[in-house]
Protein backbone atom coordinates (compact mmCIF):
# COMPACT_ATOMS: atom_id res chain seq x y z
CA UNK A 1 0.00 0.00 0.00
CA UNK A 2 2.78 2.30 1.04
CA UNK A 3 4.46 1.78 -2.24
CA UNK A 4 1.92 4.47 -4.01
CA UNK A 5 4.24 7.09 -1.63
CA UNK A 6 7.54 5.37 -2.27
CA UNK A 7 9.78 8.50 -4.29
CA UNK A 8 10.16 7.27 -8.18
CA UNK A 9 13.16 9.37 -8.06
CA UNK A 10 16.98 9.02 -6.55
CA UNK A 11 17.96 12.35 -4.93
CA UNK A 12 21.46 10.77 -3.85
CA UNK A 13 23.21 7.50 -4.00
CA UNK A 14 25.65 6.44 -1.89
CA UNK A 15 27.90 3.98 -1.37
CA UNK A 16 27.01 1.58 1.71
CA UNK A 17 29.20 -0.42 4.09
CA UNK A 18 27.35 -3.10 6.18
CA UNK A 19 29.95 -4.18 8.10
CA UNK A 20 29.47 -7.30 9.82
CA UNK A 21 26.59 -6.67 11.91
CA UNK A 22 24.45 -5.71 8.93
CA UNK A 23 25.07 -9.12 7.11
CA UNK A 24 24.62 -11.27 10.87
CA UNK A 25 23.15 -10.20 14.03
CA UNK A 26 21.19 -7.21 12.87
CA UNK A 27 19.70 -7.99 9.03
CA UNK A 28 16.47 -6.49 10.04
CA UNK A 29 18.40 -3.34 10.55
CA UNK A 30 19.51 -3.54 6.31
CA UNK A 31 15.52 -4.22 6.20
CA UNK A 32 14.41 -1.71 7.85
CA UNK A 33 17.00 1.05 6.58
CA UNK A 34 16.24 0.42 2.90
CA UNK A 35 12.73 0.29 3.51
CA UNK A 36 13.06 4.15 4.74
CA UNK A 37 15.57 5.11 2.44
CA UNK A 38 13.77 3.78 -0.52
CA UNK A 39 10.77 6.04 0.51
CA UNK A 40 12.34 9.04 1.00
CA UNK A 41 14.41 8.42 -2.44
CA UNK A 42 18.41 7.43 -1.05
CA UNK A 43 20.06 5.14 -3.16
CA UNK A 44 22.39 3.21 -1.87
CA UNK A 45 25.37 0.75 -3.74
CA UNK A 46 26.93 -2.28 -1.44
CA UNK A 47 30.57 -1.64 -1.27
CA UNK A 48 31.82 -3.60 -4.09
CA UNK A 49 34.01 -6.96 -1.65
CA UNK A 50 34.13 -5.14 1.04
CA UNK A 51 35.81 -6.32 4.19
CA UNK A 52 35.82 -6.18 7.99
CA UNK A 53 36.63 -2.44 9.15
CA UNK A 54 39.03 -4.70 12.10
CA UNK A 55 36.21 -2.76 15.06
CA UNK A 56 37.96 -2.53 18.27
CA UNK A 57 40.09 -6.09 17.58
CA UNK A 58 42.66 -4.47 15.13
CA UNK A 59 43.28 -1.51 16.70
CA UNK A 60 44.14 -2.74 20.05
CA UNK A 61 46.44 -5.65 18.47
CA UNK A 62 48.33 -3.21 16.38
CA UNK A 63 47.42 0.18 15.72
CA UNK A 64 48.62 0.26 11.83
CA UNK A 65 46.32 -3.04 11.11
CA UNK A 66 43.45 -0.66 12.30
CA UNK A 67 43.75 1.71 9.64
CA UNK A 68 44.88 -0.66 6.74
CA UNK A 69 41.52 -2.51 7.36
CA UNK A 70 39.17 0.55 7.66
CA UNK A 71 41.70 2.42 4.43
CA UNK A 72 40.75 -0.51 2.38
CA UNK A 73 36.84 -0.09 2.70
CA UNK A 74 37.16 4.01 2.18
CA UNK A 75 39.96 3.01 -0.78
CA UNK A 76 37.25 1.42 -2.28
CA UNK A 77 34.30 3.51 -2.15
CA UNK A 78 36.56 6.22 -3.21
CA UNK A 79 36.90 4.32 -6.92
CA UNK A 80 33.37 4.40 -6.76
CA UNK A 81 33.30 8.04 -6.20
CA UNK A 82 30.15 8.14 -3.90
CA UNK A 83 29.69 9.12 -0.01
CA UNK A 84 30.19 5.91 2.25
CA UNK A 85 27.49 5.24 4.28
CA UNK A 86 28.16 3.30 7.83
CA UNK A 87 25.46 2.57 9.91
CA UNK A 88 27.04 0.52 12.29
CA UNK A 89 28.94 2.99 14.93
CA UNK A 90 31.83 0.95 15.32
CA UNK A 91 32.68 1.00 11.80
CA UNK A 92 31.51 4.84 11.53
CA UNK A 93 34.00 5.15 14.10
CA UNK A 94 37.14 3.18 12.77
CA UNK A 95 36.12 4.68 9.06
CA UNK A 96 35.55 8.66 10.40
CA UNK A 97 38.73 8.36 12.38
CA UNK A 98 41.03 6.60 9.40
CA UNK A 99 39.47 9.29 6.45
CA UNK A 100 40.60 12.33 8.24
CA UNK A 101 43.90 10.85 9.64
CA UNK A 102 44.54 9.76 6.19
CA UNK A 103 43.28 13.40 4.69
CA UNK A 104 45.82 15.29 6.84
CA UNK A 105 48.72 13.28 7.83
CA UNK A 106 50.90 12.45 4.53
CA UNK A 107 53.02 10.26 6.38
CA UNK A 108 50.13 8.01 8.11
CA UNK A 109 48.68 8.55 4.21
CA UNK A 110 51.58 6.99 2.58
CA UNK A 111 52.09 3.97 5.08
CA UNK A 112 48.51 2.84 4.54
CA UNK A 113 48.57 2.61 0.58
CA UNK A 114 51.84 0.55 0.79
CA UNK A 115 49.89 -1.76 2.99
CA UNK A 116 46.98 -1.55 1.04
CA UNK A 117 48.85 -1.56 -2.72
CA UNK A 118 47.18 -1.72 -5.01
CA UNK A 119 44.39 0.20 -3.24
CA UNK A 120 45.09 3.69 -3.08
CA UNK A 121 43.34 6.30 -0.39
CA UNK A 122 43.27 9.15 -0.05
CA UNK A 123 40.56 10.97 2.16
CA UNK A 124 38.93 12.47 -0.67
CA UNK A 125 35.13 11.46 0.19
CA UNK A 126 33.23 11.68 2.88
CA UNK A 127 32.03 9.21 5.93
CA UNK A 128 28.39 9.65 7.14
CA UNK A 129 26.40 7.48 10.01
CA UNK A 130 22.39 7.01 9.52
CA UNK A 131 21.55 9.90 11.34
CA UNK A 132 23.94 12.63 8.93
CA UNK A 133 22.52 10.83 6.48
CA UNK A 134 18.84 11.60 7.51
CA UNK A 135 19.60 15.07 8.43
CA UNK A 136 21.50 15.88 5.26
CA UNK A 137 19.28 14.28 2.64
CA UNK A 138 15.20 14.41 4.38
CA UNK A 139 15.90 17.04 7.14
CA UNK A 140 13.30 17.35 9.83
CA UNK A 141 11.01 19.03 8.40
CA UNK A 142 10.50 16.70 5.20
CA UNK A 143 10.47 13.83 7.97
CA UNK A 144 7.59 15.78 9.51
CA UNK A 145 5.19 16.29 6.79
CA UNK A 146 5.94 12.74 5.31
CA UNK A 147 4.56 10.71 8.50
CA UNK A 148 1.02 8.52 8.47
CA UNK A 149 1.05 7.17 11.73
CA UNK A 150 0.84 9.09 14.80
CA UNK A 151 3.50 8.13 17.71
CA UNK A 152 2.55 10.62 19.91
CA UNK A 153 1.63 8.46 23.12
CA UNK A 154 5.27 6.65 22.60
CA UNK A 155 7.80 7.81 24.91
CA UNK A 156 11.51 6.88 24.24
CA UNK A 157 14.84 7.98 25.27
CA UNK A 158 17.34 8.27 22.38
CA UNK A 159 20.61 6.07 23.05
CA UNK A 160 23.40 6.89 21.16
CA UNK A 161 25.52 4.45 22.40
CA UNK A 162 29.63 5.53 23.07
CA UNK A 163 31.61 6.12 20.12
CA UNK A 164 29.35 7.35 17.70
CA UNK A 165 30.15 10.91 18.44
CA UNK A 166 33.70 10.34 20.71
CA UNK A 167 35.94 10.77 17.98
CA UNK A 168 38.93 12.02 19.22
CA UNK A 169 41.36 15.16 18.20
CA UNK A 170 38.88 16.05 15.37
CA UNK A 171 35.46 17.42 15.00
CA UNK A 172 32.60 15.49 15.30
CA UNK A 173 29.21 15.33 13.71
CA UNK A 174 27.51 16.51 16.96
CA UNK A 175 28.44 17.00 20.18
CA UNK A 176 30.69 14.87 22.07
CA UNK A 177 29.10 14.41 25.58
CA UNK A 178 25.54 15.38 24.43
CA UNK A 179 24.22 14.72 21.17
CA UNK A 180 21.09 16.30 20.06
CA UNK A 181 21.07 14.98 16.23
CA UNK A 182 18.42 11.77 16.66
CA UNK A 183 16.35 13.69 19.38
CA UNK A 184 15.29 15.69 16.41
CA UNK A 185 15.02 13.14 13.85
CA UNK A 186 12.49 11.07 16.85
CA UNK A 187 10.47 14.18 17.76
CA UNK A 188 9.85 15.15 14.07
CA UNK A 189 8.59 11.23 13.82
CA UNK A 190 6.14 12.05 15.93
CA UNK A 191 7.24 10.32 19.23
CA UNK A 192 8.22 11.36 22.75
CA UNK A 193 11.87 11.99 23.21
CA UNK A 194 12.33 11.97 27.06
CA UNK A 195 15.85 13.18 28.31
CA UNK A 196 17.92 11.34 30.20
CA UNK A 197 21.41 11.31 31.29
CA UNK A 198 22.72 7.71 29.72
CA UNK A 199 22.60 9.10 26.02
CA UNK A 200 26.31 8.24 25.40
CA UNK A 201 26.79 5.55 28.82
CA UNK A 202 28.89 2.09 27.17
CA UNK A 203 26.75 -0.71 26.93
CA UNK A 204 30.26 -2.68 27.16
CA UNK A 205 29.71 -4.44 24.01
CA UNK A 206 33.03 -5.67 23.75
CA UNK A 207 33.02 -7.62 26.83
CA UNK A 208 29.91 -9.48 25.81
CA UNK A 209 32.08 -12.52 25.21
CA UNK A 210 35.02 -11.96 27.36
CA UNK A 211 33.57 -10.45 30.94
CA UNK A 212 29.61 -11.08 30.59
CA UNK A 213 29.06 -9.46 34.25
CA UNK A 214 30.27 -6.63 33.15
CA UNK A 215 28.37 -6.15 30.02
CA UNK A 216 25.12 -7.13 32.28
CA UNK A 217 26.20 -4.23 35.12
CA UNK A 218 26.59 -2.03 32.35
CA UNK A 219 23.53 -2.68 30.29
CA UNK A 220 21.38 -3.41 32.89
CA UNK A 221 22.09 0.15 34.96
CA UNK A 222 21.06 1.81 31.18
CA UNK A 223 17.84 -0.62 30.87
CA UNK A 224 17.05 0.70 34.60
CA UNK A 225 17.32 4.49 33.94
CA UNK A 226 15.30 3.87 31.34
CA UNK A 227 13.03 1.96 33.17
CA UNK A 228 12.53 4.91 35.86
CA UNK A 229 12.31 7.71 33.54
CA UNK A 230 8.84 5.82 31.96
CA UNK A 231 10.26 5.23 28.70
CA UNK A 232 8.04 2.78 25.99
CA UNK A 233 11.51 2.12 23.87
CA UNK A 234 15.13 3.16 23.85
CA UNK A 235 16.19 3.96 20.65
CA UNK A 236 19.29 3.53 19.11
CA UNK A 237 21.45 3.68 15.81
CA UNK A 238 24.03 1.34 16.66
CA UNK A 239 23.91 -2.81 16.14
CA UNK A 240 26.32 -3.47 18.77
CA UNK A 241 24.29 -1.60 21.61
CA UNK A 242 20.84 -2.84 20.19
CA UNK A 243 22.03 -6.23 20.15
CA UNK A 244 23.36 -5.60 23.90
CA UNK A 245 20.44 -4.46 25.15
CA UNK A 246 18.58 -6.87 23.38
CA UNK A 247 20.07 -9.95 24.61
CA UNK A 248 19.33 -8.44 28.69
CA UNK A 249 17.47 -11.43 29.38
CA UNK A 250 19.94 -14.18 28.01
CA UNK A 251 23.13 -12.19 30.29
CA UNK A 252 20.85 -12.86 33.43
CA UNK A 253 18.60 -9.86 34.13
CA UNK A 254 15.49 -11.00 35.79
CA UNK A 255 14.19 -7.66 35.98
CA UNK A 256 11.47 -6.15 33.10
CA UNK A 257 12.94 -4.93 29.80
CA UNK A 258 11.88 -2.34 27.19
CA UNK A 259 12.34 -3.01 23.60
CA UNK A 260 15.08 -1.43 21.98
CA UNK A 261 14.35 -0.48 18.50
CA UNK A 262 16.63 0.57 15.55
CA UNK A 263 16.21 4.60 14.87
CA UNK A 264 14.78 3.61 11.41
CA UNK A 265 12.46 1.09 12.78
CA UNK A 266 11.14 4.04 14.83
CA UNK A 267 10.64 5.60 10.97
CA UNK A 268 9.10 2.47 9.85
CA UNK A 269 6.41 2.59 11.75
CA UNK A 270 5.80 6.22 11.68
CA UNK A 271 5.89 6.15 7.84
CA UNK A 272 4.22 2.56 7.35
CA UNK A 273 3.04 1.28 10.63
CA UNK A 274 4.38 -1.70 10.89
CA UNK A 275 7.53 -3.13 11.43
CA UNK A 276 9.64 -5.45 8.97
CA UNK A 277 12.05 -6.88 11.74
CA UNK A 278 8.96 -7.64 14.60
CA UNK A 279 10.42 -11.24 14.54
CA UNK A 280 14.30 -10.14 15.03
CA UNK A 281 13.97 -8.51 18.40
CA UNK A 282 14.80 -10.99 21.71
CA UNK A 283 12.57 -8.32 23.67
CA UNK A 284 9.01 -8.41 22.24
CA UNK A 285 7.85 -5.41 20.05
CA UNK A 286 4.57 -5.87 19.92
CA UNK A 287 3.15 -3.31 22.35
CA UNK A 288 4.96 -0.68 20.15
CA UNK A 289 3.86 -1.57 17.22
CA UNK A 290 0.39 -1.27 18.55
CA UNK A 291 0.45 1.98 19.71
CA UNK A 292 1.13 3.36 16.14
CA UNK A 293 -2.30 5.00 14.87
CA UNK A 294 -2.93 5.84 11.37
CA UNK A 295 -3.70 9.40 11.41
CA UNK B 1 64.69 11.72 39.78
CA UNK B 2 62.44 9.00 38.84
CA UNK B 3 63.11 7.22 35.42
CA UNK B 4 61.58 8.85 32.74
CA UNK B 5 61.75 6.20 30.21
CA UNK B 6 58.83 4.40 30.84
CA UNK B 7 56.85 7.91 30.13
CA UNK B 8 58.56 8.40 27.10
CA UNK B 9 58.04 5.05 25.86
CA UNK B 10 54.21 5.27 26.42
CA UNK B 11 54.48 9.15 25.24
CA UNK B 12 56.07 7.72 21.82
CA UNK B 13 54.17 4.62 21.40
CA UNK B 14 50.55 6.82 21.78
CA UNK B 15 51.91 10.52 20.54
CA UNK B 16 49.74 11.67 23.66
CA UNK B 17 51.29 14.04 25.87
CA UNK B 18 51.25 12.26 29.27
CA UNK B 19 53.13 14.45 31.38
CA UNK B 20 50.51 17.42 30.99
CA UNK B 21 48.35 15.48 32.99
CA UNK B 22 47.38 17.66 36.43
CA UNK B 23 45.71 14.54 38.17
CA UNK B 24 41.95 16.63 38.13
CA UNK B 25 40.52 12.74 38.17
CA UNK B 26 37.66 13.47 35.62
CA UNK B 27 38.76 10.44 33.83
CA UNK B 28 38.56 8.54 36.77
CA UNK B 29 34.97 10.52 37.65
CA UNK B 30 33.44 9.52 34.46
CA UNK B 31 34.97 6.25 33.95
CA UNK B 32 31.84 3.51 33.83
CA UNK B 33 34.05 0.43 35.15
CA UNK B 34 36.16 1.88 37.31
CA UNK B 35 34.89 -0.37 40.19
CA UNK B 36 36.61 -3.50 38.67
CA UNK B 37 39.69 -1.39 38.51
CA UNK B 38 43.01 -2.01 40.95
CA UNK B 39 44.32 1.18 39.90
CA UNK B 40 42.00 4.06 38.56
CA UNK B 41 42.94 5.53 35.40
CA UNK B 42 44.40 9.21 36.39
CA UNK B 43 46.67 6.87 39.15
CA UNK B 44 47.51 4.75 35.99
CA UNK B 45 48.64 8.27 34.21
CA UNK B 46 50.31 9.23 37.42
CA UNK B 47 52.13 5.90 37.57
CA UNK B 48 53.44 5.97 33.87
CA UNK B 49 54.80 9.67 34.81
CA UNK B 50 56.58 8.42 38.46
CA UNK B 51 58.20 5.19 35.98
CA UNK B 52 56.80 2.54 37.90
CA UNK B 53 56.58 0.21 35.07
CA UNK B 54 55.53 -3.31 36.50
CA UNK B 55 52.64 -1.55 39.12
CA UNK B 56 50.97 -0.33 35.48
CA UNK B 57 52.13 -3.22 33.05
CA UNK B 58 50.62 -5.43 35.60
CA UNK B 59 47.14 -3.94 36.17
CA UNK B 60 43.93 -5.05 35.89
CA UNK B 61 42.75 -1.84 35.29
CA UNK B 62 44.32 -1.67 31.34
CA UNK B 63 42.47 -4.84 30.38
CA UNK B 64 39.11 -3.47 32.35
CA UNK B 65 38.76 -0.76 30.04
CA UNK B 66 35.82 -0.91 27.43
CA UNK B 67 37.45 1.78 24.92
CA UNK B 68 34.35 3.99 25.12
CA UNK B 69 36.66 6.88 25.24
CA UNK B 70 34.57 8.99 28.13
CA UNK B 71 37.88 9.75 29.44
CA UNK B 72 39.50 10.92 26.56
CA UNK B 73 36.96 13.13 25.35
CA UNK B 74 36.77 14.86 29.00
CA UNK B 75 40.26 15.41 29.72
CA UNK B 76 41.03 18.50 30.02
CA UNK B 77 44.61 18.07 28.89
CA UNK B 78 43.35 16.65 25.85
CA UNK B 79 45.07 13.48 26.86
CA UNK B 80 43.57 10.65 24.52
CA UNK B 81 43.82 7.98 28.15
CA UNK B 82 41.74 5.42 25.85
CA UNK B 83 44.74 5.38 23.05
CA UNK B 84 47.46 5.44 26.73
CA UNK B 85 45.18 2.40 28.04
CA UNK B 86 45.44 0.46 24.27
CA UNK B 87 49.31 1.49 24.37
CA UNK B 88 49.53 -0.09 27.06
CA UNK B 89 48.18 -3.27 26.71
CA UNK B 90 50.32 -4.03 23.85
CA UNK B 91 53.51 -3.15 25.95
CA UNK B 92 52.01 -5.61 28.42
CA UNK B 93 51.38 -8.53 26.65
CA UNK B 94 55.14 -7.88 24.63
CA UNK B 95 56.81 -8.51 27.96
CA UNK B 96 54.07 -10.79 29.11
CA UNK B 97 52.90 -8.91 32.10
CA UNK B 98 49.19 -9.22 31.16
CA UNK B 99 47.44 -10.11 34.42
CA UNK B 100 44.09 -10.89 31.91
CA UNK B 101 44.55 -12.79 28.69
CA UNK B 102 41.08 -13.34 27.58
CA UNK B 103 40.24 -9.77 26.29
CA UNK B 104 43.40 -10.21 23.54
CA UNK B 105 42.93 -13.82 22.97
CA UNK B 106 39.77 -12.56 22.05
CA UNK B 107 40.56 -10.10 19.97
CA UNK B 108 43.18 -12.26 18.13
CA UNK B 109 40.53 -15.09 17.28
CA UNK B 110 38.29 -12.16 15.68
CA UNK B 111 41.43 -10.74 13.68
CA UNK B 112 42.58 -14.46 12.57
CA UNK B 113 38.82 -15.15 10.91
CA UNK B 114 38.92 -12.09 9.28
CA UNK B 115 42.09 -12.43 8.05
CA UNK B 116 40.85 -15.77 6.86
CA UNK B 117 37.61 -14.90 5.15
CA UNK B 118 37.88 -11.20 4.90
CA UNK B 119 35.16 -10.09 7.04
CA UNK B 120 34.18 -11.87 10.57
CA UNK B 121 32.83 -15.21 10.71
CA UNK B 122 30.58 -15.02 14.62
CA UNK B 123 30.12 -18.59 14.53
CA UNK B 124 33.68 -19.58 14.35
CA UNK B 125 35.32 -16.68 16.44
CA UNK B 126 32.60 -17.59 19.11
CA UNK B 127 33.19 -21.13 19.30
CA UNK B 128 36.93 -20.81 18.73
CA UNK B 129 37.18 -18.60 21.74
CA UNK B 130 35.07 -20.80 23.72
CA UNK B 131 36.80 -24.48 23.39
CA UNK B 132 40.16 -22.49 23.89
CA UNK B 133 38.58 -21.14 27.38
CA UNK B 134 37.97 -24.31 28.04
CA UNK B 135 33.96 -23.69 28.27
CA UNK B 136 31.77 -24.71 26.12
CA UNK B 137 28.38 -24.74 27.38
CA UNK B 138 28.07 -21.89 29.76
CA UNK B 139 26.58 -19.74 27.04
CA UNK B 140 24.60 -21.95 25.51
CA UNK B 141 21.39 -20.23 26.16
CA UNK B 142 22.34 -17.01 24.76
CA UNK B 143 23.52 -18.55 21.68
CA UNK B 144 20.14 -21.11 21.37
CA UNK B 145 18.48 -17.90 21.79
CA UNK B 146 20.22 -16.03 19.26
CA UNK B 147 20.14 -18.65 16.79
CA UNK B 148 16.10 -18.74 16.89
CA UNK B 149 15.91 -15.15 16.00
CA UNK B 150 18.60 -15.60 13.50
CA UNK B 151 20.78 -13.57 15.17
CA UNK B 152 24.01 -15.12 14.71
CA UNK B 153 26.13 -15.65 11.15
CA UNK B 154 26.38 -19.29 10.51
CA UNK B 155 28.27 -19.33 7.66
CA UNK B 156 31.52 -17.46 7.03
CA UNK B 157 31.28 -14.79 4.31
CA UNK B 158 34.22 -15.07 1.72
CA UNK B 159 35.59 -11.86 0.53
CA UNK B 160 36.56 -12.32 -3.73
CA UNK B 161 40.24 -10.32 -2.63
CA UNK B 162 41.11 -12.91 0.17
CA UNK B 163 44.96 -13.18 -1.26
CA UNK B 164 44.77 -9.19 -0.85
CA UNK B 165 43.92 -9.39 2.88
CA UNK B 166 46.30 -11.77 3.64
CA UNK B 167 48.94 -9.54 1.98
CA UNK B 168 47.95 -6.80 5.12
CA UNK B 169 48.20 -9.12 7.76
CA UNK B 170 51.70 -10.02 6.38
CA UNK B 171 52.86 -6.49 5.58
CA UNK B 172 51.71 -4.92 9.11
CA UNK B 173 53.14 -8.40 10.78
CA UNK B 174 50.56 -8.77 12.58
CA UNK B 175 50.57 -12.81 11.43
CA UNK B 176 54.24 -13.18 12.76
CA UNK B 177 53.35 -11.27 15.65
CA UNK B 178 50.45 -13.53 17.33
CA UNK B 179 51.99 -16.64 17.11
CA UNK B 180 54.70 -14.83 19.13
CA UNK B 181 51.93 -13.99 21.67
CA UNK B 182 50.34 -17.70 21.54
CA UNK B 183 53.53 -19.01 22.98
CA UNK B 184 54.40 -16.22 25.59
CA UNK B 185 50.74 -16.59 26.68
CA UNK B 186 51.27 -20.26 26.94
CA UNK B 187 54.72 -19.66 28.67
CA UNK B 188 53.06 -17.10 31.15
CA UNK B 189 49.94 -19.44 31.66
Amino acid sequence: MFESYTERYTLVTLSYYPGCSLKTSSRFYEESFKAVFSFFGIGHRELEDWSCCGASAAHTIDEKLGYALAGRNLALAEREGNHLFAPCSACYNRSVITNTRVREDGELREEINKTIYPLQCTGTIEVKNIIEVLHDYVGIEAMAQRISYDLSSIRVVPYYGCVLTRIMKMEAFDDKEDPVSMDSLIWSAGAEVVNWPYKMECCGASKTLTNKEMTLKLSSKIMDMALSLGADAVVTPCPLCQLNLDLLPYLGRNDKNLPILFLTELLELALFGELKGTGSHIIPVDAIVKKAKKK
Amino acid sequence: MEDLGFLHEVEKATGEKVSACYQCCKCTAGCPVVADMDIYPHRIIRHIILGNRDTVLGSKAIWACLQCVTCSVRCPNDIDVARVFDALRKISVREGKMVEKDTWRFDEIFLESVQRHGRLHEMETILRYKIDKKDLFSDTMMGVGMLKKGRIGLLPHNIKDRKGMKEIFKKTGVSKQAQMTKILICLVS
